[in-house]
């Protein structure tokens, strides 16, 4: 883009993209496993995390009061995170903003890769849009319909798929590319296409 | 001119890794210390049969509980354990509450007898941030201070805790406000509803 491509970038750029996709996946991995160990990655699990607590009493709406005997089989024995709506507002800001200034740092780096103008925009716009699946997914669930958790790992899905695509073609250009259009060049003397991948 | 664009894409680089960090530093993973389950068998220690009882709290219990307080219950429905011996006499009963704070959610479990008395409350789930503040106050095992005491009871850190920090006393006097919550809740739930037994 703009007469700058990753390929090109001087050691440094290389160096900053490279760390940054890395950590990155670091960090994205741990998300995953803290979100595996506190909440669950099936969509029975957001629902059970996130849905409104429903009466174990059968209590309708409106009656004061039910009780009933239970075994402690019934209880839940997972150390399981509730999310109520309070904590739902917090995860949402934080997330928003964490995800997204991710997800736009992972797109910039994107924007100087060497690919069809489309499928650029497509995978650059794979974690904004899981993002907003995510999280939306988890209003949807608290207050639609507790079967739209299924939103929430599809969301969460996207967002893995877009930072997956993201930086193996990004390392690719930034590291193996560059040889194969040094060699490329070296024979042809033919400049980077913005179609190369 | 590539000098200068690099410059900028520096530029706006470092700014985006400044705000992810500012983000994700808000980001606090939640810590569950033990299941429902476990709080549940140990807080209702002495019982043979286990009954869930749920409740709906009318305008005038809410006032009055606010009235004590300063805190309005905003739940559709409370849900107490009650532990019975086998003649179905009530041994106690065990209710979860949870304080939204900035730095995450606490959420404790409260044991209280028939009398309406404090048997014993333990910490079930706070956060990253908030648990190296909890932790020095469950070394102490801090909520043995309000075994005995009732809704009206004095729910303040006891002198026994010696010089804490500003964040754990800070903690310890939320978590203290949960343990008078739960008391109250029991009150108006439990005891003046009258016993199912």
């Amino acid at each position: 883009m703009n007469g700058i491509y990753l390929s090109r970038l001087p050691w440094s750029g290389k160096v900053f993209c490279t760390l940054y996709l890395l950590g990155i996946g670091c960090g994205a991995l741990a998300a995953f496993t803290q979100a595996a160990t506190a909440i669950g990655l099936s969509p029975a699990d957001v629902q059970a995390s996130l849905a409104p607590a429903m009466p174990m009493t059968h209590m309708s709406a409106g009656q004061m009061m039910g009780e009933k005997e239970i075994t402690l089989g019934e209880v839940s024995s997972a150390a399981k995170v509730w999310i109520r709506t309070p904590l739902l507002i917090q995860t949402s800001h934080t997330h928003l903003f964490g995800q997204t200034l991710i997800a736009g740092l992972l797109g910039l780096i994107f924007l100087f890769a060497s690919v069809r103008e489309w499928l650029k925009a497509l995978i650059l716009a794979l974690p904004f849009v899981g993002t907003l699946m995510d999280i939306g997914g988890m209003w949807l669930t608290r207050f639609v319909w507790p079967g739209l958790s299924v939103l929430v790992i599809a969301g969460g899905s996207l967002f893995a798929l877009g930072y997956a695509l993201i930086t193996v073609i990004s390392l690719w250009q930034l590291w193996i590319g560059t040889a194969v259009r040094a060699a490329g060049r070296r024979g042809a003397g033919a400049p980077p296409s913005e179609a190369s991948l | 001119m590539r000098r200068r664009r690099l410059g900028w894409l520096g530029g706006v680089v470092s700014g985006a890794v400044m705000l992810a960090g500012v983000a994700w530093a808000h980001i606090t993973p939640p810590v569950v210390l033990m299941s429902d389950r476990d709080a549940i068998v140990t807080l209702l220690a002495g019982a043979q049969r286990f009954f869930v009882r749920e409740v709906r709290l009318s305008r005038s219990e809410q006032a009055q509980i606010k009235q004590q307080t300063g805190w309005t219950p905003d739940e559709d429905f409370y849900r107490f354990y009650l532990g019975r011996d086998g003649q179905g006499r009530l041994v106690a009963g065990t209710i979860f509450v949870t304080e939204f704070t900035v730095h995450g959610p606490i959420r404790i479990a409260v044991s209280l007898g028939p009398d309406g008395k404090v048997r014993g409350a333990a910490v079930v789930e706070l956060t990253e941030e908030t648990y190296p503040w909890v932790k020095p106050l469950i070394d102490r095992d801090f909520a043995r201070d309000y075994a005995g005491q009732d809704s009206r009871g004095h729910f303040h850190l006891s002198a026994r805790l010696g010089n804490l920090e500003a964040m754990p006393q800070f903690y310890g006097q939320v978590i203290a406000s949960l343990i008078q919550r739960a008391a109250l809740l029991y009150d108006v739930g439990v005891l003046k509803r009258g016993d199912a037994s």
